[in-house]
């Protein structure tokens, strides 16, 4: 009887052992994806609280290209660099424009948008004009642009909370991204702040956004670019872009 | 004329090899067009792919995009809201300052224009109790140049395309042609180097190898006609130097056989083909039942006349005797030297008196000629017979018999005839 249990017992172990590669693979597939979660159309939550948008679907493309599983993460704009250079991220799925800093320290896919900037304020009000109180999101390539500038900034947490301090009084103006001011332009509260937009044509504010990569995991690139290029060329990211952006943004 | 043939001979050799030479050059042309109309073909695809298709990529989105302005301006007029003329407004501006916009100078300058135009169009309107309608002829005007642009921009980029399948067109076209025309010498040198091969090569060989299956010694040494391969002209050479080597060696084969089976000094059959050729004739004999005889015969007192007159006076006496019996018997009669002045012979369907008719005659012959020697003197000689019948006898029998029938003739007196008893 002792060693009808000893086989028994065996045989178990040796079957938990078989299925530790599996789900050793199984982790080191999947992909750690940054998102954000209030910056619509990008990246935003549903009536349902489901996370989706146009980087997120993107992004989801993306790893069934891959053929990995994703983890998605919220964070925010201002942590998700150091997330990717502290390796608490792989690839952050979000609109970063390549600015020197952001160049230093984490690496860059291919670009999967493009984007210029737009300045909001009562009219006749030029950019960084006197004391006005310019919204923008900490950690944006708006952000620091106003700074380098030193022009007095309301920083927020997210894309979001822009027409948030606008509406409150607490920031005169914003520098945000185009498709951030499509969001904001659809909500009629904004509107009736009649607030005049300015195109910003600064080569710092605009072109060519791409998702970030961890710097610990260069292999990475080759294959999100990959992916990437496969979405657009069998014709799922044009679907994406008209599901949520009323123009071609490529 | 063996040098004017040579020369003609080493032109064949020349047509081969400038044959070779030139398709090779050909060939080799041919094959660089080929490989130029190629390069050429992977240009243009490779201009597809990395240029153009983009290029039209890029287009649709320009296309896309101006149809967003020209449905925001029509949103723009239509009897909306305030804050959905204002947003139409703001979503036209949005669209006509991104890059794929502004990258197009045709379309950034009419994007521009419909912006500006909107903006002037809002300002008005505000100011003017009838609102957006005096504006809305020269919106229509815009809203067709936009429309017509789409359709340029559209048109352009299929243009685009056609230029590059055209020219990928006519590099597979060129290709095509090159590659048919390589096929074509192909096939040429191909059936110019078969017929080639078939009358210098194929048909020269066959002819040698007739000559050969039917080369005897016998016959006449092959005869070819002008060959104009040099190769082939060694070959039947070779085959008549063969032929000639033939005829020496039957001729060698011939001496040795006359050496081997005839006495050198006298021309009679040596003892071994001697007794070859009297064994056949005795088993015909015992076969048919017909009387056969065998002799044996010695020059008497042969020693005194070597040592009298010398050996080559010997020799002389020798062959005397052989020219007597060649001369004496039958043609049918076997005859040969026995050994030193010994001689043999055989009588078929001769009766043992016959033989001994033959045998006496001959006796009487060599007995009543005389011999002349070298050295001038003339030399009275004889000799002693022995004959025996063969019949219900062995051959080696019957030449016991008649030796010593031989001996008999010998010891009683020489110069006689000695029938052996049957």
């Amino acid at each position: 009887m002792n060693m009808n249990r000893c086989a028994r017992f065996l045989r178990k172990t040796i079957g938990l052992l078989l299925w530790v590669p599996i789900w050793v693979h199984a982790e080191s597939a999947t992909l750690r994806m940054a998102v954000l979660d209030d910056a619509p159309p990008m990246s935003y939550r549903d009536s349902q609280g489901r996370q989706t948008g146009f980087s997120h679907a993107i992004a989801e493309a993306v790893c069934e290209e891959m053929r990995v599983r994703c983890q998605f993460q919220v964070t925010t704009l201002s942590q998700v660099v150091d997330g990717l250079v502290n390796n608490r991220f792989d690839v952050a799925a979000m609109s970063l424009l390549g600015t020197p800093e952001r160049r230093s320290k984490i690496l860059f896919a291919e670009p999967y948008f493009r984007s210029f900037s737009l300045w909001f304020a009562q009219p006749g009000v030029p950019p960084g004009h006197g004391d006005v109180r310019v919204a923008v999101v900490d950690g944006s390539a708006q952000a620091r642009y106003a700074l380098q500038r030193q022009w007095r900034v309301v920083p927020v947490a997210t894309n979001g909370q822009l027409g948030t301090v606008l509406k409150s009084g607490e920031a005169h103006a914003a520098l945000m991204p185009m498709n951030t001011a499509m969001g904001l332009m659809a909500d009629p509260d904004f509107q009736r702040l009649k607030l005049e937009p300015v195109v910003m044509h600064s080569p710092e504010l605009g072109g060519d956004a791409s998702f970030g990569i961890n710097p610990r995991r260069s292999d990475l690139k080759t294959g999100v670019d990959e992916a990437l290029a496969r979405i657009k060329g069998n014709g799922r990211y044009d679907r994406i872009n008209s599901q949520f952006l009323p123009f071609r943004v490529n | 004329m063996t040098r004017a043939m040579a020369l003609h001979r080493l032109r064949i050799s020349h047509a081969f090899a400038l044959l070779v030479a030139s398709f090779t050059v050909l060939f080799v042309a041919v094959a660089v067009l080929l490989w130029h109309d190629q390069q050429q073909a992977h240009v243009a695809t490779d201009r597809l792919q990395q240029q153009t298709l983009p290029e039209i990529v890029r287009n649709r989105q320009v296309v896309r995009n101006l149809e967003k302005i020209r449905q925001e301006g029509d949103r723009f007029f239509a009897l909306g809201s305030p804050q959905e003329s204002q947003q139409a407004l703001f979503v036209l501006r949005v669209v006509a300052n991104h890059p794929s916009i502004r990258e197009h100078a045709q379309a950034a300058a009419l994007a521009q224009e419909v912006e500006h135009f909107l903006a002037q169009a809002h300002l008005h309107a505000q100011q003017n109790p009838h609102g957006l309608k005096p504006s809305l002829l020269a919106w229509h005007a815009l809203s067709q140049r936009l429309s017509l642009l789409v359709d340029d921009v559209s048109v352009h980029g299929v243009k685009l395309a056609s230029t590059d399948l055209e020219r990928m067109s006519q590099s597979m076209q060129t290709a095509r042609t090159a590659l048919v025309v390589a096929l074509v010498l192909v096939g040429a040198f191909l059936l110019l180097l078969t017929l080639m091969l078939r009358r210098f090569l194929i048909i020269p060989l066959q002819r040698i190898d007739r000559k050969l299956a039917t080369l005897r010694v016998d016959q006449p040494a092959p005869a070819y006609p002008i060959t104009r391969l040099e190769e082939i002209h060694s070959i039947e050479e070779a085959t008549q130097r063969l032929h000639r080597s033939l005829q020496e060696l039957e001729q060698a084969r011939h001496q040795l056989e006359t050496l081997a089976h005839f006495d050198a000094m006298t021309g009679l059959y040596n003892r071994h083909p001697f007794l070859e050729r009297a064994s056949i004739e005795l088993q015909r004999a015992h076969r048919y039942a017909h009387p056969i005889c065998v002799g044996m015969a010695d020059l008497d007192h042969f020693k005194a006349v070597n040592d009298n007159h010398g050996h080559a006076s010997g020799d002389v006496a020798l062959r005397h005797f052989a020219g007597l019996m060649r001369d004496t018997l039958r043609q049918t009669d076997l005859v040969c030297r026995y050994g030193g002045e010994e001689f043999a012979f055989v009588c078929p369907e001769s009766s043992l008196d016959e033989a001994r008719a033959m045998a006496e005659r001959l006796c009487q012959c060599f007995a009543a000629q005389a011999i002349e020697l070298p050295d001038g003197t003339r030399l009275q000689a004889t000799v002693s017979i022995g004959i025996a019948s063969m019949a219900g006898h062995t051959l080696d029998q019957a030449l016991s018999l008649a030796d010593e029938a031989l001996y008999q003739a010998k010891r009683t007196g020489r110069n006689r005839v000695v029938l052996a008893p049957a």
